[in-house]
């Protein structure tokens, strides 16, 4: 595929004048310059363990960006927090200089931060195309009163039913539009998933390992439509177990480790920093026994 | 948590018991206040008190302030220990399983009809003509009639609950269920027994009087056969190899499984506990109530789920915590409320609690993600 | 009683006033659990509320539109205070939460306490809220024959309340259609499906499934309305069991679909009927007394809910391919 080289060049031999991340130093909290998220002090207890404690984080935009690290190094949480599922302690955090502070998942994902999940959420017993549609957002028609009168909402409708064909021919979920999405496969409840979320044209995808129970048939058409959607000019931030899939896609690491970011930098710098194998090896014995779930 | 959450929460709760508190003294008020006055004075004393209309017969005993607030703390934690002893079966259930079992008061029911029937002298079966007497002597009977409802569990769980888990049934169909299950049941009961009122023991008990409370000799053991069955359930629960094994599948059936516990056999095990237990509590609370009925059980649910989600759902410790916290309620309320609003006023009580702690007294909040 | 008999008798359920109040219920119970999958396991408290507010509204003498309105009013505060502390539970604290508050309005009604507002526990007369009902029957007074089934034209369960019930059920029927069929409907499934992913989505949850539980009660309310008319307010008919048949007949109708909840009732209340009736005519009295019946056919009902949900949980309207998902 004329793609698989794509994803390497960006991370590996971008070109210079061009790259954002030229003059952003390898280390944790690095200031980016044009920063899409920025986080500050986030801290999450549960009991007497602190799941997340980060001083500084910022994310590139239009650009993708990886949160690796060993299991338990509060990666998931993280993502939970910055997607309001979750509620820190304490911290600030912002999307667009907008502070997400209390805000509900809900005003989240609407002010343009779309997640998916680890668990594949698909709606199991609502079609392909239903599940399509729900994704959409700002729908006159989900107003309770408005319901009642479909010449409100029917030509949105439409629009919103184009758009998610156009959307289902580009995840290869066209022919199964009509099923349920219980019926599908677990690398395709993936896609979809992913499909869904793009149906409100978010500015950042969040990906809670997009990789996890897919078959290796399905990882790599997953790949290429995470570099897709950079070109499109979103911007991701995914959580990944796979190295091998960080190496390949993503133009900048960031690494956790017992809540903290202990590291940042390009795919090849970060594998080489001696902290970060540190963690790795720490509790790999942890990451060997979990993956198999 | 934050403060934030912690404070809007704490206004909910206020907010909703201030509301609950003044409605009920509004329509206190609307009533004629001489009736209810002797009503509150007559059911201090009455250690039965049934959901039957009160309408008021003679205020006998008025005893002083302090001897009805000490007589109804009394009667609380009784009512309360006997509500433990039943609903220590649905939460370790529900701990083991998920499920929020429905049918628990008909297994409640159950034990108490069943010493009925073993006891009594004019009983029937269903479809068969005729009545007949067993008449076995109260204790053996009660006795028997706990291991027959402990044996109603092991086959529940045998041939209903244990297929459809194996089936992956989901556990809101599995609770939908229980709820047919207990419609049987409890239907089952009153074609077999009928609806009237079946009392246990014909003997007339004494009543002691210690201080200003008065208590009767029969509700004094039961009460102790209560305490030691509660002791020896957590005996069991703490000490016993089995019962640190239930507790671990309580709090995480994928790592005990994992570990080497059989998982199964321990739901087994906690669906005859849990039946004989519910069992023996609708015994002894036929015994303190004098009197039983096929809705006995139906009747306590309500309380039990409260209880369970008051201490905590899944938390046997909870369940024992709950009953007593719902027993206290239950009746420190018939100071100033009609007898008829005792269950009422606890089921608002575990309403509030949901909105200050949805957790309950004992649970820990859950983790997200 | 001979088979005539049995089949009249049987068939009057069929459009029987009681089978249409309580397809009217079920439908609001399908707004809460069949597209949103709310457990509301208290459906008869927000019944008993509507039949509440409105015989005590008409009783004295607010007149029927007000009564409606009163009725609807209360179950929306029903609604909105059971919804609040709980909707941002886990599913079960709702069941619990619903079964406790429907058994506190009960208790409260039939309580001594109440006996001037509520009539206490023998509740409230029908003569005392029916009349303005009654009064815009255009049917004469008096018992009309059609076909084998014989009723009053106006008074109590009568032909009017057979027309106005009926087209009661319609109405809501096409209402629950249009809803379902509708973005709105749409985003009450995904929440059925899973929260989470609505969340992430951007929909504000809490607040659809406030709304639907509002929605479901008032017309839980309505059904209440329309049952008090063929019967009387008491408190006692609207307990547990009341929530559990309802439950039972949605289920067996099947659930989120348009004609399960009225099919459901139909199939219900005739096979009750047909139940105690062949009882009566093929078991002796001396192996089973009158007064067993009753519980006899309950204890039915109860293992036909058990059976319906182990094997056929999409009922006989849902679905096949639903049920191959199951998780």
């Amino acid at each position: 595929m004329t793609d698989k080289a794509t994803p390497a060049k960006s991370g590996k031999n971008p070109k210079s004048s061009k790259d954002p991340f030229a003059n952003v130093p390898h280390e944790p909290g690095a200031p980016k310059m044009d920063k899409i998220i920025v986080a500050d002090h986030v801290k999450r207890r549960f009991g007497g363990l602190t799941a997340v404690d980060v001083a500084h984080f910022e994310v590139q935009r239009n650009a993708i960006t990886a949160l690796i690290g060993p299991n338990g190094a509060g990666k998931s949480t993280f993502f939970n927090l910055l997607t309001g599922f979750d509620r820190p302690q304490e911290g600030e955090w912002s999307f667009n200089g907008f502070s997400l502070h209390s805000k509900s998942p809900a005003q989240v994902a609407r002010s343009g931060m779309v997640r998916t999940f680890q668990l594949t959420k698909a709606l199991s017993r609502m079609t392909v195309m239903e599940n399509m549609r729900l994704g959409a957002a700002q729908q006159v028609g989900e107003n309770f009163f408005r319901a009642l009168f479909p010449a409100l909402w029917r030509k949105q409708e439409a629009e919103i039913t184009a758009k998610a064909e156009e959307l289902l021919v580009r995840f290869k979920l066209d022919a199964k539009k009509n099923d349920y999405a219980g019926e599908l496969s677990g690398g395709q409840r993936k896609l979809l998933e992913m499909a869904r979320a793009l149906m409100s044209d978010p500015e950042i995808v969040m990906l809670d390992e997009p990789m996890a129970g897919v078959n290796p048939a399905l990882t790599e058409s997953l790949l290429d439509h995470i570099v897709e959607l950079k070109k499109e000019g979103v911007t991701v931030l995914f959580v990944e177990h796979d190295m091998h899939m960080v190496r390949r896609i993503s133009d900048w690491v960031v690494v956790m480790a017992e809540g903290k970011i202990i590291a940042e930098g390009p795919p090849d710098t970060v594998m080489a920093n001696a902290a970060v194998q540190d963690a790795y090896l720490g509790s790999h014995h942890d990451t060997d026994l979990f993956e198999e779930r | 948590m934050t403060t934030i959450h912690d404070r809007r929460v704490w206004l909910r709760a206020i907010v909703v018991l201030v509301l609950a508190a003044a409605a009920i003294t509004v329509f206190s008020v609307l009533v004629a206040d001489s009736a209810q006055a002797a009503d509150v004075a007559t059911h201090a004393v009455a250690a039965d008190a049934g959901t039957d209309d009160v309408t008021t017969t003679d205020a006998t005993t008025t005893t002083g302030g302090s001897g009805r607030v000490l007589q109804a703390v009394v009667n609380g934690l009784i009512f309360g220990s006997l509500l433990a002893l039943a609903s220590v079966g649905l939460s370790l259930i529900y701990g083991t399983t998920g499920l929020s079992n429905f049918a628990h008061g008909e297994q409640v029911s159950f034990g108490a009809v069943l010493t009925y029937f073993l006891v009594a002298d004019d009983v029937s079966l269903p479809l068969i003509p005729g009545t007949f007497g067993i008449g076995i002597p109260l204790i053996p009977a009660a006795l028997l009639a706990v291991a027959i409802s402990a044996g109603t569990g092991w086959l529940q769980d045998k041939f209903l609950w244990s297929p459809l888990r194996r089936r992956r049934v989901g556990i809101v169909q599995q609770m939908i269920v229980s709820i047919g299950l207990s419609l049987a049941m409890l239907n089952m009961l009153q074609w077999w027994m009928g609806g009237g009122r079946m009392r246990l023991t014909t003997s007339i008990a004494d009543r002691l009087q210690i201080g200003p409370v008065q208590i009767s000799t029969q509700t004094l053991w039961s009460v102790l056969i209560a305490i030691l069955c509660l002791l020896g359930v957590s005996y069991f629960l703490l000490r016993t190899r089995l019962g640190r094994a239930t507790r671990a599948v309580s709090d995480n059936p994928a790592l005990a499984s994992a570990s080497g516990i059989k998982v199964e056999s321990i739901i087994r095990l906690v669906w005859i506990l849990a039946a004989g237990l519910a069992g023996l509590g609708g015994i002894l609370l036929g015994l303190y109530e004098q009197g039983t009925a096929f809705d006995a059980g139906a009747r306590l649910l309500l309380l039990m789920f409260a209880a369970v989600t008051l201490g905590g759902l899944g938390q046997p410790f909870g369940a024992l915590v709950g009953s007593l916290v719902i027993g206290l309620v239950a009746e420190l309320s018939t100071l100033w409320l009609p007898a008829d609003l005792k269950v009422a006023t606890a089921l608002v009580i575990l309403i509030g609690v949901l909105l200050v702690r949805p957790q309950g007294i004992l649970g820990r909040a859950e983790r997200v993600g | 009683m001979d088979f005539a008999d049995l089949f009249t008798d049987a068939g009057r359920e069929i459009f029987a006033p009681t089978t249409a109040a309580f397809a009217l219920a079920a439908i609001g119970l399908n707004f809460h659990f069949g597209l949103t999958g709310l457990l509301n396991m208290g459906h008869a408290g927000f019944m008993l509320v509507g039949m509440y507010g409105y015989a005590i509204t008409v009783r004295e003498g607010g007149g029927m539109v007000l009564g409606l309105i009163v009725a609807m009013l209360l179950a929306v505060v029903f609604g909105l205070i059971l919804g609040w502390p709980t909707l941002k539970l886990r599913g079960d604290y709702l069941a619990i939460v619903t079964i406790a508050a429907a058994e506190f309005v009960r208790f409260l009604g039939r309580s001594s306490v109440m006996k001037n507002i509520t009539g206490g526990s023998t509740g409230i007369r029908g003569s005392d809220y029916k009349e303005p009902f009654e009064s815009l029957s255009p049917f004469p007074s008096e018992q009309i024959t059609i076909g084998p089934f014989t009723m009053h034209g106006t008074a109590s369960t009568s032909w009017f309340l057979v027309l106005v019930g009926w087209s009661v059920v319609g109405l809501f029927a096409l209402l629950f259609w249009r809803l379902s069929n509708s973005p709105w409907g749409r985003v009450l499934k995904g929440i059925r499906e899973d929260e989470d992913a609505v969340r992430s989505l951007g929909k504000n949850v809490y607040a659809y499934k406030m709304q639907a539980l509002v929605i479901g009660g008032v017309i839980g309310a309505l059904g209440g309305v329309l049952w008090s008319f063929s019967a009387a307010v008491q408190p006692d008919s609207m307990g547990r069991p009341t929530t559990f048949w309802l439950w039972t007949l949605l289920l067996l109708g099947g659930a989120a679909t348009v004609f399960g909840p009225i099919l459901g009732s139909i199939i219900f209340w005739t096979a009750l009927v047909l139940v105690r009736s062949l009882a009566a005519m093929f078991i002796p009295e001396t192996w089973m007394a009158a007064t067993e019946r009753e519980p006899f056919s309950l204890v039915l009902v109860g293992v036909t809910l058990m059976l319906l949900v182990i094997f056929r949980p999409q009922g006989i309207l849902g679905n096949r391919r639903e049920l191959a998902i199951n998780d």
